[in-house]
């Protein structure tokens, strides 16, 4: 870590943007909380961390931003020499971490019904297949998930054992750099690209897999969840999305303002690391900080106002139970009818008022991404 | 010119006065005495001022890299023993009790460790060792960094914040249990990556088992000198080749050679 805050640390770049705007997130602050306690509970259960593994936490947790009904995305994650006895490890971590009595008494529910958590995940196929027949959408979903969603978790002993963690992310951002022969090299017009576009792209594609199988799970499921699932592809989902992008963008030390981003893939890859250290609101908010910063735009202000207003207000509401179970059991059979309900009709003007504001953020005519967002980010 | 050599223990385990014998047959003029197991260090300093060093230009002393907190104290008043102008290399998971070892005030070189360890594997875990002993220099292994990172981003962090605390070398290949041997190309690729932040005078030594311990000695000195040629490479530098018995236009870098 170059020293960039992030959400386990006393200081984050959430703090510095509120202290800035002169604003209190009350919903976003709770969550954080909450999700302290949460992993502190969890670290408890958890008796070690076998060794060539890393424990990882997906989803709200690994957001910082767990709320009532949270679920416990998890996966055993293993780098070292292939040994069938990690199966026992995994069956004995399971045993701790699904169907638990003291996780439910933590308020987290158990990895949702793809299967995608819950499981022991592998470094080599996230690693080596990124693209191709065997690049299949839960590897995808691991690898992305582990870029942006991710937070290696603590066990009985106190420590974090972050080395499988660190040293599987670094290979993974390792092959999108490799193989991005144009990054660091001056273009005809004498200027360097720094934006990793392989990178970008599989951001860009996993953004749409998971826009797709909304859609794919609503057919599956015969609408059940839809409204939920609905409001966070538009809210939680898409801030993830933002948050890779903006790392993506981040390379540039235009927008970085990083005036030590040196041209080596070492440089880039600490600074990306530790950029995707943070959690993603404290990713968008560490662009405002240094933006605002440099040019105490009155745009930015009024953009980061918007957008970490909505999305507070996202989080304060899924935090109510009431309001979570009714947008969770909203069925009907015709989707004019689910959208007749005022609670949804609510949620979905919160969702306008966040995109609306994340869309600003990259493209509007004062934003320093719009440049980036149009030709790096479309086509 | 940096100076290259190799352990002791690399070459003869456990025997170091064999394995200066063969050093005396090679061109190297670095060399570290190992006593990483700690029934070694009192033999090994018994003998110190009775061994034959003249033809080296950098020495160093690796302490033992497991003691327990009884026995800390006497290997810190054996290891005082050592001439203070030759860095002492100590793993800092071995350490129980700080305030013995602030005695040595620069002479010490804190090594990073491998992923094994619990400590000192980051540039971020170094920093806690370097606030404890802020005279310590570094020993930076290479294998060990890159058995952490093979992306050699971790390196390069601890070479940003630490290349002035720099002291030495360790330059091998690990294997994924911790053993060191031979470099591979892989390896030597990943070296090369960030040879230019290591400052270029740095004393390496290279810590390569020898796969050829039972053999005669010119196939030894062969392999050394092999062995030396690949750590040039792999830091980019010009390799100082002056031994009668092989001529540096012999040693070629071939792919089987170097998985050997």
């Amino acid at each position: 870590m170059s020293g960039i805050p992030c959400a386990n640390q006393s200081v984050s770049p959430l703090e510095e943007l509120a202290g800035i705007l002169d604003c209190h997130w009350k919903n976003i602050e709770d969550a954080r909380k909450s999700t302290r306690k949460a992993l502190q509970g969890i670290s408890e259960i958890i008796e070690n961390t076998p060794r060539d593994t890393s424990i990882v936490v997906h989803g709200s947790l690994a957001r910082y931003e767990c709320t009532q009904g949270s679920d416990l995305d998890w996966t055993l994650l293993v780098d070292g020499v292939a040994d069938p006895a990690v199966q026992n490890e995994f069956i004995a971590t399971r045993k701790k971490l699904s169907g638990n009595s003291r996780i439910k008494d933590l308020g987290l529910k158990d990895p949702g019904r793809e299967k995608t958590f819950g499981t022991l995940s592998f470094s080599q196929p996230m690693i080596h297949y990124i693209g191709g027949e065997e690049d299949t959408n839960a590897n995808t979903t691991r690898r992305i998930l582990l870029l942006l969603e991710a937070q290696p978790i603590g066990d009985q002993s106190g420590v974090v054992k972050r080395g499988v963690f660190n040293q599987v992310r670094m290979g993974i951002l390792r092959r999108y750099l490799d193989e991005d022969r144009g990054l660091l090299k001056l273009d005809l017009e004498g200027k360097r690209r720094w934006v990793p576009l392989f990178l970008l792209n599989d951001f860009a594609r996993y953004w749409r897999t998971m826009a797709v199988d909304f859609a794919y799970k609503q057919f599956d499921r015969g609408n059940q969840g839809y409204a939920l699932r609905s409001i966070k592809l538009g809210t939680s989902r898409k801030l993830l999305f933002a948050s890779g992008l903006l790392a993506c963008f981040w390379c540039d030390p235009v927008i970085s303002k990083n005036p030590c981003q040196e041209v080596s893939k070492q440089s880039l890859m600490s600074n990306l690391a530790d950029f995707l250290e943070l959690t993603p609101l404290e990713r968008v908010a560490l662009f405002y900080t240094k933006h605002i910063g440099a040019t105490n735009s009155e745009f930015l202000k009024k953009n980061a106002n918007e957008l970490f207003g909505a999305y507070d207000e996202f989080l304060g509401k899924l935090n109510e139970k009431e309001w979570r179970d009714r947008l969770e059991n909203l069925q009907l059979p015709k989707t004019e009818e689910v959208q007749e309900d005022e609670v949804f009709k609510q949620a979905r003007i919160m969702r306008k008022e966040f995109s609306q504001a994340i869309l600003d953020m990259f493209v509007n005519q004062d934003s320093p991404l719009r440049k980036h967002s149009i030709e790096k980010g479309i086509f | 010119m940096a100076l290259m050599g190799f352990s002791t223990g690399a070459l003869c385990l456990g025997d170091f006065a064999r394995a200066l014998c063969l050093m005396r047959k090679t061109s190297m003029k670095a060399v570290e005495l190992s006593a990483l197991r700690l029934p070694e260090l009192p033999a090994l300093i018994e003998e110190l001022r009775k061994l034959d060093l003249n033809q080296f230009k950098y020495i160093s002393f690796h302490a033992p890299s497991r003691f327990s907190a009884e026995e800390e104290g006497h290997v810190v008043e054996l290891l005082q023993r050592v001439p203070k102008s030759w860095p002492i290399i100590v793993h800092p998971d071995a350490i129980h009790d700080p305030k013995k070892w602030i005695v040595f005030g620069r002479q010490i070189a804190i090594e990073n460790m491998d992923r094994r360890k619990s400590t000192g594997r980051s540039a971020e875990e170094l920093r806690h060792w370097f606030e404890l002993f802020p005279d310590a220099r570094l020993c930076l292994d290479l294998a060990h960094t890159h058995q952490c990172d093979r992306t050699m981003t971790e390196a390069y962090r601890i070479l940003k914040k630490f290349s002035k605390k720099i002291c030495q070398l360790h330059i091998s290949e690990l294997d994924s249990a911790g053993h060191h041997f031979p470099l591979s190309l892989g390896t030597i690729s990943a070296f090369l990556e960030i040879k230019s932040l290591i400052p270029t005078d740095t004393p390496a030594i290279i810590e390569s088992i020898n796969p050829f311990a039972d053999a005669e000695d010119r196939e030894q000195v062969a392999w050394i000198e092999r062995e030396l040629q690949r750590a040039s490479t792999a830091l980019g530098r010009v390799p100082q080749f002056q031994a009668a018995s092989i001529s540096p236009a012999a040693i070629e870098i071939e792919p089987a050679h170097a998985l050997a």
